[in-house]
């Protein structure tokens, strides 16, 4: 029950985001210039995309509601349940590993040299995921940031970010 | 006919002495063994390894990248068997239904034999997929030559129409969705007509277009670690193997279910998209009707085992008829090699046949050495893999993103395509908690800059008007079975959500 609940109140997210975004699409394809004939266009085919996009997005909506959608939106929408889905383990190791990633794209990669920024975000990785002793987390992160820089660079004779 | 059969024979020789050179002998045996051990791995796939290793083989000759690429692609679709048999977690989707009777077989202590009949059932299957590869694929260069625009823009919407429908384990709306939000991924650059900038809004990276490559290690690399960590789940290896080589009894049984697993597979791979895990689950459906033994299927089936396994791997062979002719994938995996053949200045479709005519004995031939190379190690390698199979994911995921990072940046060695990889691993990981499924979206990235120009151009040819199409066989055949894609899945649609109604 519950999966089927989350399932429509999914559904009926993803309908109205659909929709949105097919006719967002067709106004930019729409605003797109025309050099010869609209049909050979750069905003034809995105156009027919946002048709697309907005007609997918009403089935899924009209499907959604009869599947009891608000219903069920209702009930995922209130604070007890939100609260659960956002302290949920699963969703917190998620959140959290992808923040990881961020920083280490975003804020440490270019930078720092890759092999310090690699070595840091393993370390901070398995240090969160509990996936050995520290002594072991510090070994394995500099051995493998150090290797994985070393052949990329030096034998497959690719740069490094 | 002699003359023709002479010319395809001479063919065949030179992609044979390309391919059985030393570096590219040993280089498809290192890469099939390295194949296994990835698809072993639970959280590793076929797909993800390919995706993770096109950039390493830009440096190489053709015939070593094919032989480097096709290695880990044969290696790592059967390696799945040995974690699916003797840990009941697949190592890759498409080993799933082998474990089903693999699990059984392993709790009972028959586990070496049962990754026996595994790695024969894969040899055999792949074995059968190439001779149907080599046979077919030059009659549909013929047909493809006779292709126009219409059927372009038609055969790319059936691709992802048919891969929508029957890559999701929901209702098909979510695979055509996914499929024409690739589609759409493929509009954002330069357009290529007018090169008109399109959802670049004045960001000169955006000008070049979403590289296929960043998205592809995103959507199969990040998004799988991420599947992959948030559980915490820990598995036990059953440690009794037995015996690895089958009995004759065994492998009687399993000979008659091969040769129809077989077809099933390779089939299945020509459709595009469709891949090998769906390959696996129709062969084993219709394996269990067909046996005399069916009732045995579930209950630790050597025949079953079989069914699955020939299936995925003789599904590598089909992937790529479709690839070579039409330049369009098979499977998740048969795109990374698509991508990978492009990087490389090889451009498949039926030109190929006139550009490059050896190429698609050289990709034969390499199979072949791969398939004996992965029959030769994958029993040889039984007792070392269960080793293996003890590495602890919580460590091996980690240690995979520096190597996403890599495989994004060093195509056009810009930072901006890390920045790709990661939005499309978020965007998978969120469709796939949904239930969206991903090779469609693969697929949209790759057909939708054909939909968009043949379209176009089809559409000016004819003045607007789509009555041309009506004079093109292959075309009103593609149309009708878009139509009846289309009806069936919204049929299918139906019936799952007033079974899921009732059901609640």
């Amino acid at each position: 029950m519950s999966q089927l609940k989350k399932t429509t109140t999914s559904d009926l997210v993803m309908g109205v985001l659909l929709f949105a975004f097919g006719i967002f699409l067709i106004v930019e394809s729409l605003g797109m210039k025309v050099y010869n004939t609209f049909l050979d266009a750069p905003g034809f085919f995105p156009l027919i995309l946002g048709i697309i996009f907005s007609a997918f997005g009403l089935v899924m909506f009209i499907g959604s509601l009869r599947g009891g959608s608000v219903a069920a939106a209702k009930n995922t929408f209130t604070k007890a349940t939100l609260t659960t889905l956002f302290l949920n383990p699963q969703s917190k190791r998620v959140v959290i590993l992808s923040f990881f990633m961020v920083v280490y794209i975003f804020g440490l990669i270019g930078r720092v040299h890759f092999a310090i920024a690699t070595f840091l975000y393993l370390f901070v990785t398995f240090f969160y995921l509990k996936s050995t002793t520290l002594v072991k987390n510090i070994i394995i992160s500099a051995i493998s940031a150090l290797v994985i820089g070393a052949v990329f660079q030096y034998v497959f004779k690719i740069p490094l970010p | 006919m002699f003359e023709a059969f002479a010319q395809q024979f001479a063919l065949f020789g030179s992609a044979a002495a390309q391919a059985f050179g030393f570096p590219q002998v040993f280089v498809t045996m290192i890469a099939t063994v390295a194949g296994i051990i990835v698809g072993a791995v639970p959280g590793l796939t076929a797909t993800m390894a390919l995706a993770l290793l096109i950039n390493l083989t830009y440096s190489m000759q053709l015939p070593v990248a094919v032989a480097f690429l096709l290695g880990v692609y044969v290696g790592a679709v059967m390696g799945g068997c040995y974690s699916a048999i003797m840990i009941n977690i697949p190592g890759t989707p498409s080993a799933a239904a082998t474990a089903l009777d693999g699990f059984i077989l392993a709790k009972k202590g028959h586990g070496g034999q049962a990754i026996g009949v595994g790695v024969i059932a894969s040899f055999i299957g792949t074995l059968f997929s190439i001779v149907i590869l080599i046979f077919l694929t030059p009659f549909l260069y013929k047909i493809a030559l006779k292709f126009g625009q219409w059927e372009y823009f038609l055969i790319s919407v059936f691709g992802i129409m048919i891969c929508g429908n029957l890559s999701t384990q929901s209702t098909p709306i979510k695979g055509w969705i996914v499929g024409f939000l690739g589609f759409f991924t493929a509009m954002i650059g330069l357009d290529a007509v007018y090169a008109f900038p399109r959802f670049t809004y004045g960001s000169y990276s955006l000008m070049g277009g979403i590289s296929l490559i960043p998205a592809l290690i995103g959507v199969f690399g990040i998004s799988e670690i991420l599947s992959v960590l948030q559980e915490d789940v820990p598995y036990s290896i059953e440690s009794q193997l037995g015996r690895v080589l089958p009995n004759k009894e065994i492998v009687k049984d399993i000979v008659h279910t091969a040769v129809r697993s077989g077809l099933i597979g390779c089939g299945i791979g020509a459709v595009p998209g469709a891949g090998e895990d769906i390959a696996a689950w129709v062969s084993y459906d219709v394996g269990k009707r067909r046996s005399k033994k069916g009732h045995l299927f579930g209950k630790g089936s050597y025949e079953g085992l079989a069914s699955a396994e020939t299936a995925n791997n003789a599904c590598i062979g089909g992937a790529m008829i479709p690839l070579l002719t039409l330049a369009i994938p098979g499977s998740p995996p048969a795109a990374m090699f698509l991508a990978a053949i492009w990087l490389h200045g090889i451009k498949p479709g039926p030109m190929l046949a006139l550009e490059s005519p050896d190429f698609l004995y050289l990709t034969a031939i390499t199979l072949i050495i791969a398939t004996l190379s992965m029959l030769v190690f994958g029993l040889a390698l039984v007792k070392p893999m269960v080793k293996i199979l003890k590495i602890n994911r919580k460590i091996l995921m980690p240690i995979i993103v520096p190597l996403t990072v890599i495989g994004a940046y060093a195509g056009n060695v810009n930072s901006f395509d890390i920045a790709v990889m990661f939005v499309f691993g978020i965007l998978g990981y969120i469709l796939r908690k949904l239930n969206y499924p991903m090779a469609p979206l693969v697929l949209g990235i790759i057909l939708g800059p054909t939909a968009d120009i043949s379209f176009r151009q089809a559409l000016m040819q004819g003045q607007g008007s789509i009555i041309p199409l009506l004079g093109r066989p292959v075309g009103i055949v593609l149309m009708v079975a878009i139509v009846w894609i289309l009806i069936a899945g919204i049929k299918n649609s139906r019936l799952q959500k007033d079974g899921g109604v009732s059901a609640a």
